[in-house]
């Protein structure tokens, strides 16, 4: 085999967390460690001198490298101290880039450099619909009382659909939909570049029903469940988190799902909707448990990352803490705004209440590029790795 | 001889093995008063607990016996058992240092009939054989120990005991009031041969060592192919005695790892190149399976290994062994990635052979004196102040090596002892 090892490539992971990488020497230690590698072709020692090698093409199609849930059992027990579970972080990190698309938006999300431009972005536009909206003033604390942040980009009398909704759809959905296009868009890019990479029929499919009863649903479950994740030894404290994380982003997402529907669909035929909900509606209930579970969740994630740069010298990466930094920033501007509110301080009440648009537009627009893009790209390697072992992969 | 600093010239060269022996005996050879001192019972060290060691394939006595004349021959050394190195003061050319005896329990009448031995009702582990079989509380400390004088464990002994081992000799060389003992000898400089331990296997906590008898380690399977060892020669599991159908040696185990030593201890592939042939000789069909991360033949053995790896029923397998788990039947299933096919295999053994490394003894126990060691705790040689380093005190090394080393050592010493 002529190995034509990209340079850049190795460069590109040594700064991205991967830096002890060169230091293996192929024990295989790690491979027999790891709680989740399968028997047949057990990871990550493949993946250590793919990335010694620079062989990029071989580890972006390999499931593997998305199916490391960075247990840290492998790196605890390195003879050598070259951390696999830093290096296979760090080629994903590099993975979400190379299949992003636009890709001037992904290279700009993959290092703290872009980040003021991150953060500008959102921060022009909100700000923009907000002069252009004509709501561009702070209000007094009886109206703050009565409305909230619901007035935040002002009031119109068409009772069909409030301007508020009309403004923050405008900016939030084109956002969200972008985020996902992309996401789906790298996503389908890695499914054909692994199928081809495994050497799979391409002629014979399954239904979409099948593909998702078959291999999308079981792997939502396990998922859901972290069986995989459970397994960890070193860092199994991260599920502690992790956990409370994911089911309050699901809860956010119910409630969001909701809020949409009764503003902008129910909200039509009963103009009266409109508001903010009262404390007891079991929906503002689910909101702010979910709010509590993110503090806490990220809380947890956030020691622990701690934790592991300095107990296991782990490198501080951008990858891993824009996202920590990101959630945090959504969970504490978002409670923030809610306690301002009750507490009748509108100037800052306003302010807060930016900056929690400006953050959650940012978790959109860089959902497919940054460390959050696992729940897309992880997802799919689960479910690659069932159809993997399916009869419709069968090359014969 | 002009004795600028005022000494004698002696040389104390702390630890009794083939690399201490070698320096004593080296130095002494030139003209130079020795003292040599030894920690355990007899001299021989390490050397004297193997099978056969390289480059000869010899049974020790080979070259521990012609080494033990030589001193018993020689007016210039002096030797002491059981001692260890208490206190050093003073600087190079003019060292005082203080000496400790510890209690023998048997004094010079001592013929090593043996009776006892014989007589001692009371067995206690044997350390020699790393525990696998017992000795009598009063017992030779191994079949050609030097000086050969038995000994005592006192704290093994009952009163009973004590009793009968008391009466059975008929030289009146039992002394159960032996007292410790510490006198103070002027020395120009001195040789440190103290020597290495095997790395502890317990605490490769994955590999499982001594939660099965079926997992051992490498000097274990030396002191079982001796003929002088627990089996009397025959390789057989610790606890059943089972005949080997299959063996697994298991390398690095400890070694090249920054969690356990972070070095490679350079003579544990050609020591299981050894062994193999070990189990060859007694089982002809036995399958044998080598897990390693490297193989390395240091000097001219390249070619022991070409023929170790041309035996059929023997796999090589390029993988370390990260797991071992203990089966029903008492076998053991070692587990690795193969990393030249990319794949996880798990293997059942009657055995397994874990190859640990040299730990440097006084990395362990302390230098009684501020050695300049690397972060290994090997010493460096400080010609300056005369504390010269020898065999596996200075670095992890086969016997060859280590005489090299000590031959080194022993001129170094004189050096400073003329200077």
């Amino acid at each position: 085999m002529n190995v034509q090892p990209d340079l850049d490539f190795i460069r590109t992971l040594k700064e991205a967390g991967g830096d002890t990488l060169k230091k293996c020497y192929q024990c295989a230690t790690c491979s027999v460690m790891c709680p989740l590698s399968k028997d047949g072709k057990p990871f990550p020692r493949k993946e250590m001198i793919w990335a010694g090698w620079g062989m990029k093409d071989k580890l972006v199609t390999d499931p593997d490298v998305f199916l490391c849930h960075h247990c840290g059992d492998c790196t605890a027990n390195c003879p050598r101290g070259a951390k696999p579970g830093d290096v296979l972080s760090a080629i994903r990190s590099y993975a979400y880039t190379f299949y992003g698309w636009p890709q001037p938006l992904a290279k700009l999300a993959s290092s703290a450099k872009g980040l003021p431009m991150m953060i500008g972005i959102p921060v022009v536009v909100i700000f923009f619909m907000w002069l252009i909206s004509g709501g561009m003033h702070i209000p007094n604390k009886e109206f703050f009382a009565e409305h909230g942040y619901q007035q935040f980009f002002g009031h119109w009398d068409f009772k069909w659909y409030a301007k508020n909704i009309f403004f923050i759809v405008a900016f939030m959905v084109p956002s969200l939909g972008l985020g996902l296009f992309s996401g789906i868009m790298g996503i389908s890019k890695m499914w054909k570049a692994m199928s081809e990479q495994a050497d799979m029929n391409p002629q014979y499919r399954p239904s979409v029903g099948q593909f998702v009863t078959d291999f999308i649903w079981p792997s939502l479950v396990e998922i859901i469940k972290h069986s995989r994740f459970n397994e960890c030894g070193t860092h199994l404290n991260r599920v502690r988190g992790h956990l409370p994380l994911m089911l309050a982003f699901i809860g956010l997402f119910i409630v969001t799902c909701w809020s949409l529907l009764k503003n902008d669909v129910l909200g039509l035929i009963w103009p009266s909707l409109h508001g903010p909900l009262p404390l007891t509606d079991p929906f503002k209930l689910l909101a702010n448990v979910s709010a509590i579970a993110l503090i806490f969740g990220i809380a947890v994630l956030w020691s622990n990352r701690k934790k592991m740069e300095t107990e296991m010298s782990a490198q501080a990466t951008f990858y891993d803490w824009f996202l920590i930094w990101e959630i945090t920033a959504v969970g504490v501007t978002g409670i923030a705004a809610e306690l301002l509110r009750w507490a009748g301080m509108p100037v800052l009440g306003y302010i807060v209440y930016f900056l929690h648009l400006v953050s959650v537009m940012m978790l959109f627009l860089y959902l497919p590029y940054t460390k959050l893009a696992h729940l897309l790209y992880r997802t799919t390697a689960y479910t690659f790795e069932k159809y993997r072992e399916s009869i419709f992969a069968q090359n014969k | 001889m002009t004795d600028e600093q005022g000494t004698s010239g002696a040389v104390l060269v702390v630890g009794g093995g083939i690399s201490g022996l070698t320096a004593a005996l080296e130095t002494a050879e030139v003209g130079n008063d020795v003292f040599l001192v030894e920690k355990s019972a007899s001299f021989g060290g390490r050397v004297a607990q193997l099978n056969e060691y390289f480059p000869k394939m010899c049974p020790p006595s080979c070259g521990l016996e012609i080494n033990f004349k030589r001193i018993r021959d020689n007016r210039k050394i002096r030797t002491y058992t059981m001692t260890t190195v208490k206190s050093v003061t003073g600087g190079p050319g003019n060292y005082e240092v203080t000496l400790e005896t510890a209690p023998r329990y048997v004094n010079s009448n001592c013929t090593a009939c043996g009776d006892c031995a014989v007589a001692c009702p009371d067995e206690i582990d044997n350390d020699f054989n790393f525990g696998m079989n017992k000795s009598k509380a009063a017992y030779l400390p191994h079949e050609m120990a030097f000086p050969r004088r038995y000994v005592i464990n006192k704290k093994g002994l009952t009163a009973a005991g004590a009793e009968a081992v008391k009466s059975a000799c008929k030289y009146n060389a039992v002394d159960l009031d032996m007292q410790v003992q510490t006198c103070t000898i002027n020395v120009a400089s001195i040789v440190w041969a103290t020597g290495w331990v095997p790395y502890d296997a317990t605490k490769m906590e994955n590999l499982k060592f001594g939660q099965s008898q079926s997992i051992v380690t490498n000097m274990m399977i030396e002191r079982m192919a001796a003929p002088s060892g627990p089996t009397g020669g025959k390789i057989l599991r610790p606890g059943d005695n089972k005949e080997i159908e299959s063996i697994a040696f298991v390398q690095c185990a400890g070694s090249r790892d920054e969690n356990h030593l972070e070095y490679c201890s350079h003579i544990c592939c050609m020591a299981t190149f050894k062994q193999m042939s070990y189990v060859r000789e007694q089982y002809p069909d036995a399958k044998i399976y080598v897990f390693y991360i490297d193989l390395r033949t240091p000097g001219k053995y390249e070619k022991f290994r070409e023929a170790r790896m041309a035996d059929k029923n023997a796999t090589f397998i390029k993988g370390k062994v990260a797991d071992i788990t203990i089966e029903a039947d008492g076998s053991v299933t070692v587990i690795a990635e193969n990393a030249v096919t990319a794949e996880k295999m798990s293997q059942r053994v009657d055995m397994a052979v874990l190859a640990t490394g040299m730990q440097p003894s006084l990395s362990l126990q302390g230098a009684p004196v501020t050695l300049q060691m690397d972060s290994n705790g090997f010493v460096i040689s400080d010609a300056d102040k005369a504390m010269i380093s020898a065999g596996c005190a200075k670095k992890a090394a086969d016997v060859v090596t280590c005489t090299q080393s000590s031959t080194a050592a022993a001129l170094k010493a004189i050096q400073v002892s003329r200077r």
